[in-house]
Protein backbone atom coordinates (compact mmCIF):
# COMPACT_ATOMS: atom_id res chain seq x y z
CA UNK A 1 0.00 0.00 0.00
CA UNK A 2 1.42 3.51 -1.02
CA UNK A 3 0.61 6.67 0.17
CA UNK A 4 1.80 9.75 -1.40
CA UNK A 5 0.70 13.55 -1.89
CA UNK A 6 0.79 14.08 -5.31
CA UNK A 7 -2.74 12.63 -7.61
CA UNK A 8 -1.31 11.58 -10.73
CA UNK A 9 -4.52 11.52 -12.51
CA UNK A 10 -7.27 13.34 -10.74
CA UNK A 11 -8.25 10.43 -8.51
CA UNK A 12 -7.75 11.09 -4.53
CA UNK A 13 -8.97 7.50 -4.18
CA UNK A 14 -7.90 4.65 -6.03
CA UNK A 15 -8.10 1.15 -5.12
CA UNK A 16 -6.84 -2.10 -7.21
CA UNK A 17 -7.92 -5.60 -7.08
CA UNK A 18 -8.40 -5.28 -3.16
CA UNK A 19 -9.23 -7.88 -0.92
CA UNK A 20 -9.65 -8.31 2.39
CA UNK A 21 -9.92 -11.75 3.94
CA UNK A 22 -10.69 -12.61 7.51
CA UNK A 23 -9.98 -15.50 9.55
CA UNK A 24 -13.57 -16.08 11.34
CA UNK A 25 -13.07 -18.41 13.92
CA UNK A 26 -15.55 -21.09 14.21
CA UNK A 27 -14.72 -23.20 17.25
CA UNK A 28 -17.46 -26.31 17.92
CA UNK A 29 -15.76 -28.80 20.18
CA UNK A 30 -17.27 -31.53 21.07
CA UNK A 31 -16.06 -32.13 24.42
CA UNK A 32 -13.90 -30.30 26.91
CA UNK A 33 -11.10 -33.13 26.50
CA UNK A 34 -10.97 -32.06 22.56
CA UNK A 35 -10.74 -28.16 23.20
CA UNK A 36 -8.28 -28.37 25.65
CA UNK A 37 -6.02 -31.05 23.01
CA UNK A 38 -6.58 -28.81 20.28
CA UNK A 39 -5.82 -25.64 22.07
CA UNK A 40 -2.57 -27.75 22.66
CA UNK A 41 -2.23 -28.31 19.24
CA UNK A 42 -3.04 -24.99 18.40
CA UNK A 43 -5.83 -25.87 16.30
CA UNK A 44 -8.79 -23.74 15.52
CA UNK A 45 -11.41 -24.08 13.17
CA UNK A 46 -12.10 -21.46 11.43
CA UNK A 47 -13.07 -20.62 8.22
CA UNK A 48 -12.10 -17.51 5.57
CA UNK A 49 -14.14 -14.33 4.32
CA UNK A 50 -13.36 -12.47 1.71
CA UNK A 51 -15.31 -9.36 3.42
CA UNK A 52 -14.05 -7.63 0.38
CA UNK A 53 -13.85 -9.17 -2.79
CA UNK A 54 -11.30 -8.04 -5.94
CA UNK A 55 -12.91 -4.66 -5.43
CA UNK A 56 -11.43 -1.76 -7.63
CA UNK A 57 -12.36 1.58 -7.06
CA UNK A 58 -11.73 5.02 -8.72
CA UNK A 59 -12.43 8.30 -7.18
CA UNK A 60 -11.46 11.27 -8.70
CA UNK A 61 -11.19 14.74 -6.73
CA UNK A 62 -14.97 16.77 -5.94
CA UNK A 63 -17.25 13.96 -5.99
CA UNK A 64 -19.29 12.67 -3.27
CA UNK A 65 -19.78 8.69 -3.71
CA UNK A 66 -22.86 6.86 -1.95
CA UNK A 67 -22.19 3.68 -0.39
CA UNK A 68 -25.22 1.28 -0.29
CA UNK A 69 -25.14 -2.27 0.64
CA UNK A 70 -26.83 -4.45 3.50
CA UNK A 71 -25.31 -5.21 6.95
CA UNK A 72 -22.50 -7.26 6.17
CA UNK A 73 -22.04 -6.44 2.74
CA UNK A 74 -18.50 -5.11 3.02
CA UNK A 75 -19.35 -1.13 3.27
CA UNK A 76 -17.12 -0.56 6.86
CA UNK A 77 -14.41 -2.62 5.85
CA UNK A 78 -13.66 -0.82 2.44
CA UNK A 79 -13.90 2.09 4.06
CA UNK A 80 -11.32 1.12 6.55
CA UNK A 81 -9.15 -0.15 4.08
CA UNK A 82 -9.36 3.41 2.27
CA UNK A 83 -8.62 5.01 6.05
CA UNK A 84 -5.33 2.81 6.36
CA UNK A 85 -6.70 0.88 9.45
CA UNK A 86 -6.93 -2.34 8.16
CA UNK A 87 -3.57 -3.04 5.80
CA UNK A 88 -5.64 -5.62 2.50
CA UNK A 89 -4.36 -8.87 2.17
CA UNK A 90 -4.23 -8.08 -2.00
CA UNK A 91 -4.17 -5.66 -4.05
CA UNK A 92 -2.89 -2.14 -4.01
CA UNK A 93 -4.58 1.16 -2.33
CA UNK A 94 -3.30 4.94 -3.51
CA UNK A 95 -4.47 7.65 -1.58
CA UNK A 96 -3.96 11.19 -2.36
CA UNK A 97 -4.09 13.84 0.51
CA UNK A 98 -5.27 14.36 4.22
CA UNK A 99 -8.15 11.68 5.27
CA UNK A 100 -10.63 12.51 8.28
CA UNK A 101 -12.35 9.25 8.89
CA UNK A 102 -15.91 9.43 10.58
CA UNK A 103 -15.85 5.77 10.79
CA UNK A 104 -17.91 5.53 14.29
CA UNK A 105 -19.22 7.91 16.43
CA UNK A 106 -16.39 9.84 18.41
CA UNK A 107 -13.58 7.35 17.57
CA UNK A 108 -10.67 8.92 19.48
CA UNK A 109 -12.86 10.26 22.52
CA UNK A 110 -12.15 9.96 25.62
CA UNK A 111 -15.28 9.64 28.11
CA UNK A 112 -13.43 11.46 31.00
CA UNK A 113 -12.13 14.04 29.51
CA UNK A 114 -13.03 17.53 28.77
CA UNK A 115 -14.39 18.24 25.33
CA UNK A 116 -11.56 20.92 24.97
CA UNK A 117 -9.02 18.02 26.14
CA UNK A 118 -10.72 15.49 23.22
CA UNK A 119 -10.63 18.23 20.94
CA UNK A 120 -7.19 18.12 20.97
CA UNK A 121 -6.63 14.43 21.43
CA UNK A 122 -8.66 13.70 18.32
CA UNK A 123 -6.56 16.22 16.10
CA UNK A 124 -3.57 14.81 17.44
CA UNK A 125 -5.30 11.15 16.39
CA UNK A 126 -5.96 12.56 13.01
CA UNK A 127 -2.41 13.20 12.82
CA UNK A 128 -2.58 17.12 12.72
CA UNK A 129 -0.43 19.61 15.45
CA UNK A 130 -1.15 20.88 18.36
CA UNK A 131 -1.19 24.30 17.21
CA UNK A 132 -3.28 23.60 14.14
CA UNK A 133 -5.73 22.16 16.48
CA UNK A 134 -5.61 24.92 19.11
CA UNK A 135 -5.99 27.70 16.08
CA UNK A 136 -9.45 25.63 15.39
CA UNK A 137 -10.91 25.15 18.32
CA UNK A 138 -12.95 28.08 18.31
CA UNK A 139 -15.15 27.57 15.31
CA UNK A 140 -14.81 23.50 16.08
CA UNK A 141 -17.29 24.19 19.76
CA UNK A 142 -19.17 26.82 17.75
CA UNK A 143 -19.92 24.73 14.80
CA UNK A 144 -20.84 21.79 17.40
CA UNK A 145 -23.04 23.86 19.68
CA UNK A 146 -21.39 22.91 22.75
CA UNK A 147 -21.24 26.42 24.53
CA UNK A 148 -20.74 26.03 28.27
CA UNK A 149 -20.35 22.24 27.78
CA UNK A 150 -16.94 22.34 26.32
CA UNK A 151 -15.26 22.23 29.35
CA UNK A 152 -17.23 19.46 31.20
CA UNK A 153 -16.35 15.28 30.52
CA UNK A 154 -17.73 13.64 27.55
CA UNK A 155 -19.50 11.10 29.30
CA UNK A 156 -21.68 13.76 30.42
CA UNK A 157 -22.87 14.91 26.60
CA UNK A 158 -25.44 13.49 24.63
CA UNK A 159 -25.01 11.53 21.51
CA UNK A 160 -26.08 13.80 19.71
CA UNK A 161 -23.76 16.40 21.27
CA UNK A 162 -20.90 13.46 20.85
CA UNK A 163 -22.19 13.35 17.16
CA UNK A 164 -21.68 17.36 16.87
CA UNK A 165 -18.26 17.47 17.91
CA UNK A 166 -16.66 14.82 16.19
CA UNK A 167 -18.36 15.58 13.08
CA UNK A 168 -16.51 19.39 13.66
CA UNK A 169 -13.56 18.03 14.42
CA UNK A 170 -13.27 16.13 11.55
CA UNK A 171 -14.37 18.79 9.07
CA UNK A 172 -13.19 21.68 10.38
CA UNK A 173 -8.97 20.52 10.19
CA UNK A 174 -9.71 20.83 5.99
CA UNK A 175 -9.35 17.36 4.91
CA UNK A 176 -9.53 16.56 0.91
CA UNK A 177 -10.91 13.38 1.72
CA UNK A 178 -13.90 12.87 4.15
CA UNK A 179 -15.27 9.43 5.05
CA UNK A 180 -18.28 9.27 6.59
CA UNK A 181 -19.47 5.91 7.93
CA UNK A 182 -23.79 6.32 9.03
CA UNK A 183 -22.95 8.90 11.20
CA UNK A 184 -25.53 11.71 10.23
CA UNK A 185 -28.46 8.77 11.36
CA UNK A 186 -27.72 10.30 14.68
CA UNK A 187 -28.60 14.10 15.31
CA UNK A 188 -31.45 16.10 14.58
CA UNK A 189 -33.15 17.72 11.41
CA UNK A 190 -31.57 21.05 12.17
CA UNK A 191 -28.12 19.61 12.50
CA UNK A 192 -28.09 17.54 9.66
CA UNK A 193 -28.87 20.27 7.85
CA UNK A 194 -25.60 22.18 8.92
CA UNK A 195 -24.07 19.12 8.01
CA UNK A 196 -25.32 18.70 4.60
CA UNK A 197 -24.70 22.63 4.31
CA UNK A 198 -20.65 22.11 5.26
CA UNK A 199 -20.56 18.86 2.94
CA UNK A 200 -21.88 20.51 -0.07
CA UNK A 201 -19.18 23.42 0.63
CA UNK A 202 -17.01 20.77 1.00
CA UNK A 203 -17.80 19.41 -2.34
CA UNK A 204 -17.77 22.97 -3.94
CA UNK A 205 -14.31 22.98 -2.77
CA UNK A 206 -13.41 20.13 -5.11
CA UNK A 207 -13.08 17.87 -2.21
CA UNK A 208 -13.88 13.96 -2.44
CA UNK A 209 -16.36 12.39 0.17
CA UNK A 210 -17.47 8.91 0.79
CA UNK A 211 -20.94 8.12 2.24
CA UNK A 212 -22.19 5.05 3.93
CA UNK A 213 -26.02 5.67 4.68
CA UNK A 214 -28.74 3.61 4.85
CA UNK A 215 -30.62 6.26 3.96
CA UNK A 216 -31.60 6.16 -0.33
CA UNK A 217 -32.80 9.88 -0.52
CA UNK A 218 -29.77 10.81 1.07
CA UNK A 219 -27.99 8.97 -1.34
CA UNK A 220 -29.82 10.59 -4.53
CA UNK A 221 -30.28 13.62 -3.45
CA UNK A 222 -26.27 14.94 -2.24
CA UNK A 223 -24.26 11.77 -4.41
CA UNK A 224 -22.93 12.67 -7.67
CA UNK A 225 -21.79 8.53 -8.09
CA UNK A 226 -23.43 5.72 -5.81
CA UNK A 227 -21.69 1.95 -5.79
CA UNK A 228 -23.77 -1.16 -4.29
CA UNK A 229 -22.00 -3.44 -2.73
CA UNK A 230 -22.97 -7.15 -1.96
CA UNK A 231 -21.13 -9.80 -0.72
CA UNK A 232 -17.76 -7.85 -1.06
CA UNK A 233 -17.99 -7.00 -4.61
CA UNK A 234 -19.44 -3.74 -6.06
CA UNK A 235 -22.32 -5.17 -8.26
CA UNK A 236 -23.62 -1.77 -9.04
CA UNK A 237 -21.75 1.28 -10.55
CA UNK A 238 -23.48 4.53 -11.44
CA UNK A 239 -26.04 7.53 -11.19
CA UNK A 240 -27.36 7.30 -7.53
CA UNK A 241 -30.72 6.58 -8.78
CA UNK A 242 -30.69 4.18 -10.89
CA UNK A 243 -27.90 2.33 -8.04
CA UNK A 244 -30.66 3.09 -5.83
CA UNK A 245 -32.95 1.41 -7.78
CA UNK A 246 -31.16 -1.94 -8.29
CA UNK A 247 -30.47 -1.74 -4.22
CA UNK A 248 -34.60 -1.92 -3.58
CA UNK A 249 -34.77 -4.40 -6.45
CA UNK A 250 -32.62 -6.44 -4.95
CA UNK A 251 -34.56 -6.74 -1.14
CA UNK A 252 -37.82 -6.53 -2.86
CA UNK A 253 -37.00 -9.94 -4.52
CA UNK A 254 -35.56 -10.84 -1.66
CA UNK A 255 -38.11 -9.84 0.32
CA UNK A 256 -40.71 -11.92 -2.03
CA UNK A 257 -38.67 -15.30 -1.87
CA UNK A 258 -39.22 -15.01 2.30
CA UNK A 259 -43.16 -14.83 2.15
CA UNK B 1 15.11 1.50 15.43
CA UNK B 2 15.96 4.70 13.65
CA UNK B 3 11.88 4.05 12.78
CA UNK B 4 11.47 3.96 16.44
CA UNK B 5 13.01 7.23 16.82
CA UNK B 6 11.58 8.96 13.52
CA UNK B 7 7.94 7.88 14.50
CA UNK B 8 8.43 8.60 18.68
CA UNK B 9 9.91 12.29 17.24
CA UNK B 10 7.20 12.58 14.72
CA UNK B 11 4.06 11.92 16.97
CA UNK B 12 5.47 13.47 20.15
CA UNK B 13 2.35 16.00 20.23
CA UNK B 14 -0.18 12.82 20.72
CA UNK B 15 2.47 10.53 22.70
CA UNK B 16 2.53 13.45 25.20
CA UNK B 17 -1.34 13.74 24.78
CA UNK B 18 -1.83 10.67 25.26
CA UNK B 19 0.68 10.46 28.81
CA UNK B 20 -1.19 13.40 30.03
CA UNK B 21 -4.83 11.65 29.38
CA UNK B 22 -3.80 8.79 31.26
CA UNK B 23 -2.30 10.50 34.18
CA UNK B 24 -5.37 12.55 34.34
CA UNK B 25 -7.54 9.47 34.20
CA UNK B 26 -5.20 7.93 36.87
CA UNK B 27 -5.62 10.80 39.57
CA UNK B 28 -9.52 11.65 38.30
CA UNK B 29 -12.42 12.16 40.71
CA UNK B 30 -9.66 11.33 43.60
CA UNK B 31 -9.34 14.71 45.85
CA UNK B 32 -5.33 14.94 45.96
CA UNK B 33 -5.03 14.18 42.49
CA UNK B 34 -1.61 14.73 41.40
CA UNK B 35 -0.86 14.58 44.82
CA UNK B 36 -0.51 10.89 44.89
CA UNK B 37 2.42 10.25 42.82
CA UNK B 38 4.42 12.31 45.58
CA UNK B 39 2.26 10.65 48.63
CA UNK B 40 1.97 6.98 47.21
CA UNK B 41 5.88 6.34 47.80
CA UNK B 42 5.78 8.46 50.81
CA UNK B 43 3.50 6.13 52.63
CA UNK B 44 5.37 2.99 51.10
CA UNK B 45 8.50 4.26 52.56
CA UNK B 46 6.66 4.75 55.74
CA UNK B 47 5.73 1.00 56.37
CA UNK B 48 8.85 -0.48 54.64
CA UNK B 49 10.50 1.77 57.44
CA UNK B 50 8.43 0.59 59.98
CA UNK B 51 8.61 -2.87 58.80
CA UNK B 52 11.96 -3.53 58.19
CA UNK B 53 13.22 -1.13 61.29
CA UNK B 54 11.68 -1.91 64.01
CA UNK B 55 10.06 -5.28 63.02
CA UNK B 56 12.76 -7.31 60.90
CA UNK B 57 15.68 -5.47 61.74
CA UNK B 58 18.65 -5.33 58.84
CA UNK B 59 21.76 -4.24 60.48
CA UNK B 60 21.86 -1.65 57.57
CA UNK B 61 21.84 2.32 58.51
CA UNK B 62 18.87 4.42 56.94
CA UNK B 63 17.38 1.48 55.61
CA UNK B 64 14.39 3.42 54.19
CA UNK B 65 16.85 5.41 51.82
CA UNK B 66 18.44 1.89 50.64
CA UNK B 67 15.88 0.45 50.11
CA UNK B 68 13.71 3.33 48.46
CA UNK B 69 16.74 4.18 45.78
CA UNK B 70 15.88 0.86 44.04
CA UNK B 71 12.45 0.20 44.66
CA UNK B 72 11.50 3.46 43.06
CA UNK B 73 12.96 2.37 39.60
CA UNK B 74 11.69 -1.39 40.27
CA UNK B 75 8.00 0.23 40.89
CA UNK B 76 8.53 2.33 37.13
CA UNK B 77 9.63 -0.48 36.00
CA UNK B 78 6.91 -3.11 37.38
CA UNK B 79 4.00 -0.35 36.45
CA UNK B 80 4.77 0.73 32.97
CA UNK B 81 4.98 -2.88 32.73
CA UNK B 82 1.40 -3.69 34.57
CA UNK B 83 -0.38 -0.58 32.62
CA UNK B 84 1.32 -1.54 29.29
CA UNK B 85 0.63 -4.59 28.62
CA UNK B 86 -3.37 -3.98 28.38
CA UNK B 87 -2.18 -0.77 26.18
CA UNK B 88 -2.87 -2.29 22.39
CA UNK B 89 -6.18 -4.49 23.48
CA UNK B 90 -7.13 -1.50 25.96
CA UNK B 91 -6.93 0.74 22.86
CA UNK B 92 -8.61 -1.71 20.26
CA UNK B 93 -11.38 0.27 19.48
CA UNK B 94 -8.99 3.25 18.59
CA UNK B 95 -7.01 0.87 16.69
CA UNK B 96 -9.98 -0.59 14.74
CA UNK B 97 -11.10 2.85 13.95
CA UNK B 98 -8.40 5.22 12.99
CA UNK B 99 -4.80 4.53 11.43
CA UNK B 100 -2.55 5.83 14.03
CA UNK B 101 1.20 4.50 14.28
CA UNK B 102 0.73 1.60 16.97
CA UNK B 103 3.83 2.65 18.68
CA UNK B 104 2.67 5.40 20.20
CA UNK B 105 0.45 3.54 22.91
CA UNK B 106 3.08 1.48 24.55
CA UNK B 107 5.42 4.80 24.24
CA UNK B 108 2.83 6.75 26.08
CA UNK B 109 2.26 4.39 28.35
CA UNK B 110 6.17 4.29 29.64
CA UNK B 111 5.84 8.24 29.23
CA UNK B 112 3.48 8.78 31.52
CA UNK B 113 5.04 6.63 34.53
CA UNK B 114 8.76 8.70 33.59
CA UNK B 115 6.51 11.63 34.85
CA UNK B 116 5.55 9.53 38.08
CA UNK B 117 8.97 8.48 38.40
CA UNK B 118 10.33 11.47 38.07
CA UNK B 119 7.87 12.84 40.78
CA UNK B 120 8.35 10.36 43.13
CA UNK B 121 12.03 11.54 43.38
CA UNK B 122 10.77 14.52 45.43
CA UNK B 123 9.79 12.78 48.72
CA UNK B 124 13.29 10.45 48.56
CA UNK B 125 15.19 13.72 48.57
CA UNK B 126 12.80 14.74 51.35
CA UNK B 127 13.72 11.67 52.89
CA UNK B 128 17.52 11.54 52.33
CA UNK B 129 17.45 15.12 54.07
CA UNK B 130 15.24 14.52 56.90
CA UNK B 131 17.12 11.63 58.13
CA UNK B 132 20.34 13.51 57.71
CA UNK B 133 21.91 11.07 55.04
CA UNK B 134 24.39 12.45 53.46
CA UNK B 135 23.18 14.12 49.89
CA UNK B 136 25.28 12.86 47.55
CA UNK B 137 26.54 15.26 44.29
CA UNK B 138 26.28 11.75 42.60
CA UNK B 139 22.47 12.33 42.47
CA UNK B 140 23.77 14.00 38.98
CA UNK B 141 24.43 11.12 37.82
CA UNK B 142 20.97 9.07 37.96
CA UNK B 143 19.90 10.70 34.26
CA UNK B 144 22.49 7.67 32.79
CA UNK B 145 20.55 5.00 34.93
CA UNK B 146 17.39 5.99 34.17
CA UNK B 147 17.73 6.25 30.67
CA UNK B 148 18.93 2.44 31.18
CA UNK B 149 15.99 1.70 32.58
CA UNK B 150 13.35 3.35 30.17
CA UNK B 151 15.04 1.67 27.65
CA UNK B 152 15.22 -2.14 29.45
CA UNK B 153 11.22 -1.39 30.37
CA UNK B 154 10.20 0.05 26.75
CA UNK B 155 11.59 -2.91 25.26
CA UNK B 156 10.01 -5.46 28.27
CA UNK B 157 6.57 -3.32 27.41
CA UNK B 158 6.57 -3.58 23.53
CA UNK B 159 7.21 -7.44 24.03
CA UNK B 160 4.08 -7.74 26.53
CA UNK B 161 2.39 -5.69 24.99
CA UNK B 162 2.30 -8.07 21.38
CA UNK B 163 2.37 -11.04 23.60
CA UNK B 164 -1.13 -9.70 25.16
CA UNK B 165 -2.78 -8.95 22.13
CA UNK B 166 -2.80 -13.25 20.82
CA UNK B 167 -3.35 -14.83 24.45
CA UNK B 168 -4.77 -12.32 27.31
CA UNK B 169 -3.22 -14.98 29.36
CA UNK B 170 -0.33 -12.77 29.44
CA UNK B 171 -1.60 -9.76 31.67
CA UNK B 172 -2.06 -12.64 34.12
CA UNK B 173 1.08 -14.22 34.07
CA UNK B 174 2.98 -10.75 33.93
CA UNK B 175 1.75 -9.75 37.98
CA UNK B 176 3.06 -13.40 39.00
CA UNK B 177 6.52 -12.88 36.78
CA UNK B 178 7.01 -9.24 38.32
CA UNK B 179 6.24 -10.56 42.11
CA UNK B 180 9.00 -13.50 41.74
CA UNK B 181 11.26 -10.90 39.61
CA UNK B 182 11.22 -8.83 42.71
CA UNK B 183 12.22 -11.14 45.19
CA UNK B 184 14.66 -12.92 42.86
CA UNK B 185 16.31 -8.84 42.51
CA UNK B 186 18.50 -7.02 45.42
CA UNK B 187 15.88 -4.84 46.41
CA UNK B 188 14.79 -5.40 50.09
CA UNK B 189 18.28 -7.17 50.74
CA UNK B 190 21.94 -6.52 48.82
CA UNK B 191 23.46 -8.60 46.58
CA UNK B 192 26.08 -9.41 49.42
CA UNK B 193 23.39 -11.55 51.24
CA UNK B 194 23.39 -13.95 49.15
CA UNK B 195 26.01 -16.61 49.77
CA UNK B 196 28.60 -16.39 47.68
CA UNK B 197 28.88 -19.56 45.44
CA UNK B 198 24.88 -18.65 44.54
CA UNK B 199 25.63 -14.59 43.37
CA UNK B 200 26.31 -16.13 39.97
CA UNK B 201 22.22 -16.92 39.60
CA UNK B 202 21.58 -13.30 40.85
CA UNK B 203 23.69 -11.65 38.27
CA UNK B 204 22.05 -13.19 35.20
CA UNK B 205 18.91 -11.17 35.90
CA UNK B 206 19.39 -7.83 33.63
CA UNK B 207 17.57 -5.69 35.86
CA UNK B 208 20.07 -6.03 38.63
CA UNK B 209 22.66 -3.59 36.13
CA UNK B 210 19.46 -1.59 35.27
CA UNK B 211 18.59 -0.48 38.54
CA UNK B 212 22.16 -0.97 40.77
CA UNK B 213 23.40 2.31 39.81
CA UNK B 214 20.30 4.34 41.64
CA UNK B 215 21.23 2.66 44.80
CA UNK B 216 24.80 3.20 44.24
CA UNK B 217 24.52 6.88 43.25
CA UNK B 218 21.73 7.85 46.38
CA UNK B 219 22.70 5.64 49.24
CA UNK B 220 26.39 5.33 48.67
CA UNK B 221 27.16 8.18 46.80
CA UNK B 222 29.10 6.21 44.35
CA UNK B 223 29.47 5.63 40.94
CA UNK B 224 29.49 2.41 39.20
CA UNK B 225 32.35 0.67 37.20
CA UNK B 226 32.01 1.08 33.73
CA UNK B 227 31.65 -2.65 33.50
CA UNK B 228 28.42 -2.53 35.09
CA UNK B 229 27.60 1.11 33.16
CA UNK B 230 27.76 -1.21 30.23
CA UNK B 231 26.36 -3.52 31.32
CA UNK B 232 22.88 -1.74 32.15
CA UNK B 233 22.99 -0.34 28.33
CA UNK B 234 23.88 -3.39 27.19
CA UNK B 235 20.44 -5.01 28.98
CA UNK B 236 18.14 -1.88 27.88
CA UNK B 237 19.25 -1.99 23.90
CA UNK B 238 19.16 -5.71 23.60
CA UNK B 239 15.83 -5.33 25.22
CA UNK B 240 14.78 -2.81 22.94
CA UNK B 241 16.03 -4.41 19.81
CA UNK B 242 14.12 -7.58 20.95
CA UNK B 243 11.15 -5.87 22.20
CA UNK B 244 10.24 -3.47 19.33
CA UNK B 245 11.39 -5.95 16.33
CA UNK B 246 8.06 -8.48 17.34
CA UNK B 247 5.83 -5.59 17.86
CA UNK B 248 6.75 -4.51 14.28
CA UNK B 249 6.67 -7.99 13.30
CA UNK B 250 3.10 -8.24 14.48
CA UNK B 251 1.72 -4.48 15.09
CA UNK B 252 -0.16 -4.92 11.21
CA UNK B 253 -2.56 -7.58 12.83
CA UNK B 254 -3.16 -6.21 15.72
CA UNK B 255 -5.98 -4.55 14.24
CA UNK B 256 -7.44 -8.12 13.78
CA UNK B 257 -6.89 -9.27 17.53
CA UNK B 258 -8.02 -6.87 19.64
Amino acid sequence: MSKSSSASNGFLVELENVTQRFRVIHERPDTLRELFSKFLRHEVNYYELDAVKNVSLEVPRGQMLGILGRNGSGKSTLLKIIAGVFRPTAGTVRVHGTLAPLIELGAGFHHELTGRENILLNGLLMGHSKEEMQAREQSIIDFAEIGDFIDAPIKQYSSGMQTRLAFAVATEVDPDILILDEILAVGDAAFQQKCFARISNFRKAGKTILFVSHSMPQVQEHCDRAILLEKGAIVADGNPTEVAETYKHMWSAELAVAN
Amino acid sequence: MRELLVETFRYRQLIWALAMKELKVRYKRSVLGFMWALLNPALTMLVLTIVFSTILQFNIPHYAIFLLSVLLPWTFFSQSLSYAVECIVGNGELIKKVSVPKLVFPVAAVVSNIINLLLSMIPMALLVLGMRHPFYATWLYLPVPMLALVLFTLGMTFLFATANVYYRDVAHILQVVLSAWFYFTPIIYALDFIPPHRRWLFKLNPILYVINGFRLAVYYGQLPRWQSVAASFICGLVALLIGFWVFRKYQDEFVFYV
